[in-house]
């Protein structure tokens, strides 16, 4: 069974063919993936293997050099970022997720910039709902939350905007294991329970496909393995092969600007 | 006593137009993160406009916001003709301030070219004068004093009541970040371009006001006191420029009143050394830090 097969009817993001990178060589060559509504598709592999240029080239950052990336039908590459936010394409980076200097509130008010006073008050009482944590935080500055309530008030900025693509950059980057597992548990399989498409990028592999629906590996730039997340995690050899294959000593190319 | 309360006095008002500037100056790095040393010459090219408009009978305040408003238009032309665009090749900020220096010489000399060498003034704006405790300020004085106060209240509205303000505020912060929420960063840092411009030239205006004559060098001898203003208020923050604007007005009228005037800016500048010696980031430098993603 592919991915097509199994996500085809609600396919929202699909990436036919993309080689990207900075002007160099390319840093990711002909990649094929799909994203369906509802689906958590986790993107992992070493460092370096172009997991980020991936998602800068779906963001209009890096440059594409070949290929489309589609959003619900409509080709929508290199469009520049505040387009694809309009278009419906929300993204949480793996850093500088938050704008420090500005309130929780403020935050979640930008999160919902497109959207008139209205709306964005609606939409602040449904991201608080997801999360009630910050409801007592509204009027703090988020430089002076936890990494933990940083990464909610990322998490909830971006459904102000109610994206029907979510590209979430490592998000458990630099939380604690327990924090971690609690943010892909409760929080990020909630956005695609929520019928969102979440496009994952995650260092953390086996924490990841446990909350994903799909899994692609990259490696040096080119899709090696795309499976069912279940199935892949179920395989002794196959865990084999994803643990392996995130040693420390690969290259790290990933690193250009 | 009465020479320290006279000096604090003064120190106020020469606080007020170095806030006004610094204000703007630090609104244009906040958003720009360009340092932009040309801010000095547009200074005096306000102070020039007004001087046209008041050579032709127009108020000196209406000159102020007529001036303003056509330095805030030539800074938003400025950016994006020159700057952004620099930017947006990768430019280095140190190489970006070297352009903005050479700009400003540039300007000084056309300045020079066409209104000549000499040294210029407004005239006698009004002999009246405002008695208020133990200060006695000229209507100039409090004037510039009152006006700076309700355009630093304008601007805070701005940045923290409207969604327009926070956008800018959100785009200081992290420009990636803001392009992702579907703010349009571009038209967001002409706006601020304009805001600031129209603060340069208010400043330069004011600035022509209070002093009895000046020539083409009037911006670049106030830019350094109004750097140190913005830095000392942590640079890129507004408010953080408005108390410095006000420490550094106050400290160097008081100290040029206890000793000797030429030691006017050494006192401001012993100042800021010790504070950022204390705090490197400046006074407000910590509330609105973040890595700065330069992507146009």
């Amino acid at each position: 069974m592919s991915s097509a097969d199994v996500q085809k009817p609600f396919l929202a993001l699909a990436i036919r063919g993309i080689t990207a990178g900075y002007g160099g060589p390319p840093i990711v060559t002909n990649l094929d993936m799909d994203v369906a509504k509802g689906k958590v598709v986790a993107v992992v592999g070493p460092n370096g293997a172009g997991k980020s240029t991936l998602l800068k080239a779906i963001l209009g950052i890096a440059r594409v050099e070949s290929g489309r990336v589609e959003l619900n039908g409509t080709d929508v590459t290199g469009l520049p970022l505040e387009k694809l936010a309009r278009l419906g394409i929300g993204y949480v980076p793996q850093v500088d997720d938050v704008f420090d200097g500005l309130r929780v509130r403020e935050n979640l008010d930008m999160g919902g910039y497109l959207f008139n006073k209205h709306q964005r008050a609606e939409r602040m009482e449904r991201a608080l709902t997801v999360f009630p944590q910050l409801r007592p935080r509204l009027n703090r500055y988020v430089e002076t939350l936890s990494g933990g309530e940083r990464k909610m008030t990322a998490i909830a900025r971006v459904l102000m905007l109610d994206p029907s693509v979510l590209v979430l950059d490592e998000p458990t980057a630099g939380l604690s294991p327990e924090l971690s597992k609690a943010v892909l548990e409760t929080q990020v399989r909630a956005l695609g329970d929520l019928g969102k498409a979440v496009l994952l990028v995650e260092q953390k592999a086996v924490a990841a496909l446990g909350i994903s629906d799909w899994a692609y590996m990259l490696v040096r730039g080119e899709v090696v393995m795309s499976a069912d997340a279940k199935e892949v995690l179920a395989k002794p050899d196959m865990r084999e092969i994803f643990l392996g294959a995130t040693a420390p000593n690969e290259v790290t190319a990933d690193r250009a600007p | 006593m009465q020479l320290i309360i006279e000096a604090i006095g003064f120190g106020i008002a020469t606080g007020a137009v170095i806030a006004l500037g610094a204000v703007g100056f630090s609104v244009q790095f906040g958003i720009s993160n360009i340092l932009n040393i040309t801010y000095g010459a547009l200074m005096t090219l306000s102070a020039y406009i007004g001087l046209v408009l008041i050579n032709h009978g127009i108020n000196a305040w209406a000159a102020l916001a007529i001036s303003a408003v056509a330095v805030g238009a030539v800074s938003v032309i400025y950016h994006r003709i020159l700057l952004a665009p620099l930017v947006r090749r990768g430019t280095r900020a140190i190489a970006m301030i070297i352009v903005t220096v050479s700009a400003g010489t540039i300007l000084q000399y056309v300045i020079v070219a066409i209104a000549g060498p000499s040294s210029q003034s407004y005239g006698e704006q009004s002999g009246q004068t405002f008695h208020f405790l133990d200060l006695t300020l000229s209507f100039g004085q409090v004037t510039i004093i009152v006006l700076t106060a309700i355009l630093m209240l304008a601007l805070h509205l701005l940045l923290t009541r409207t969604t327009l303000g926070k956008a800018m505020r959100a785009t200081s912060s992290n420009r990636t970040l803001a392009r992702s929420c579907g703010i349009a960063t571009s038209r967001i840092s002409d706006i601020a371009w304009f805001i600031s411009g129209c603060l340069c030239g208010a400043a330069g205006v004011a600035l022509a006001i209070t002093t009895v004559s000046f020539d083409f060098s009037l911006g670049a001898l106030f830019l350094i006191p109004m750097i140190a203003a913005a830095v000392l208020g942590g640079i890129g923050q507004p408010y953080g420029a408005m108390l410095g604007g006000m420490i550094i007005g106050i400290s160097s009228e008081v100290a040029a009143a206890v000793s000797n005037p030429n030691y006017k800016d050494v006192v401001a500048f012993v100042i800021l050394i010790i504070v950022l010696l204390v705090r490197p980031r400046g006074l407000f430098g910590a509330a609105w830090s973040s890595r700065r993603l330069m992507e146009g």
